[in-house]
């Protein structure tokens, strides 16, 4: 499942992380919400931001059957 | 999960200040120039509890502008009660928007969590 939680401190600074995307899309998913709360303070990529997304694998595996070659 | 992103809360959207408010049972906020001791700004007011002058926020900059004293006039933990406020608001109001289903719970150190559900988004 695809969320994002986003954790408001008592100082009120707003730490954002995104769950259940794989590779970029998970930046695209969360930039409204960080462009709305305020200025970027730092951000930190994890593993998942590394994959390849699951369309793009099912998508090179097609290719590989159809080009016997 | 994939990324995470620390945000300084800036203070920019009128609708979210007045939620804000009316989550902590604060006044609603006033549009004007406000008295601060010696100097005056201009933007939406927000009186917290026990403060001596309001927190005047400038909303097309997000400048909150505001004369505590080091704590004398105001207690600082009652602006940051604000900003937290504000932000919970308008995470809300843009996930909203956008079409999200958003859940809210506290967390045992003061911190309140917000789950989006972005499931059969675009």
């Amino acid at each position: 499942m695809k969320t994002i939680e986003i954790i408001v401190s008592p100082q009120g600074e707003a730490r954002i992380e995104t769950r259940g995307y794989a590779g970029a899309a998970c930046q695209e998913a969360s930039r409204l919400l960080e462009a709305a709360l305020g200025v970027r303070q730092s951000e930190q990529l994890t593993s998942a931001f590394f994959q390849q997304p699951l369309t793009v694998q099912n998508h090179l595996s097609a290719g590989g059957h159809t080009n016997p070659s | 999960m994939s990324h995470i992103v620390t945000i300084q809360t800036e203070v920019r959207c009128r609708e979210s200040v007045t939620a804000a408010c009316r989550r902590l049972r604060l006044p609603p906020p006033t549009e004007g120039t406000h008295r601060l001791f010696t100097s005056e700004a201009t933007g939406l007011a927000v009186a917290l509890p026990a403060w001596r002058y309001p927190v005047v926020c400038e909303l097309p900059t997000g400048t909150l502008r505001y004369d505590h004293y080091g704590g004398r006039w105001g207690d600082p933990r009652q602006l940051d009660r604000f900003l937290q406020g504000y932000a919970v608001e308008r995470a809300t109001l843009v996930a909203r928007r956008s079409g999200h289903a958003v859940h809210e719970e506290p967390i045992a150190d003061g911190s309140i969590r917000l789950v989006v559900q972005m499931e059969g988004a675009a």
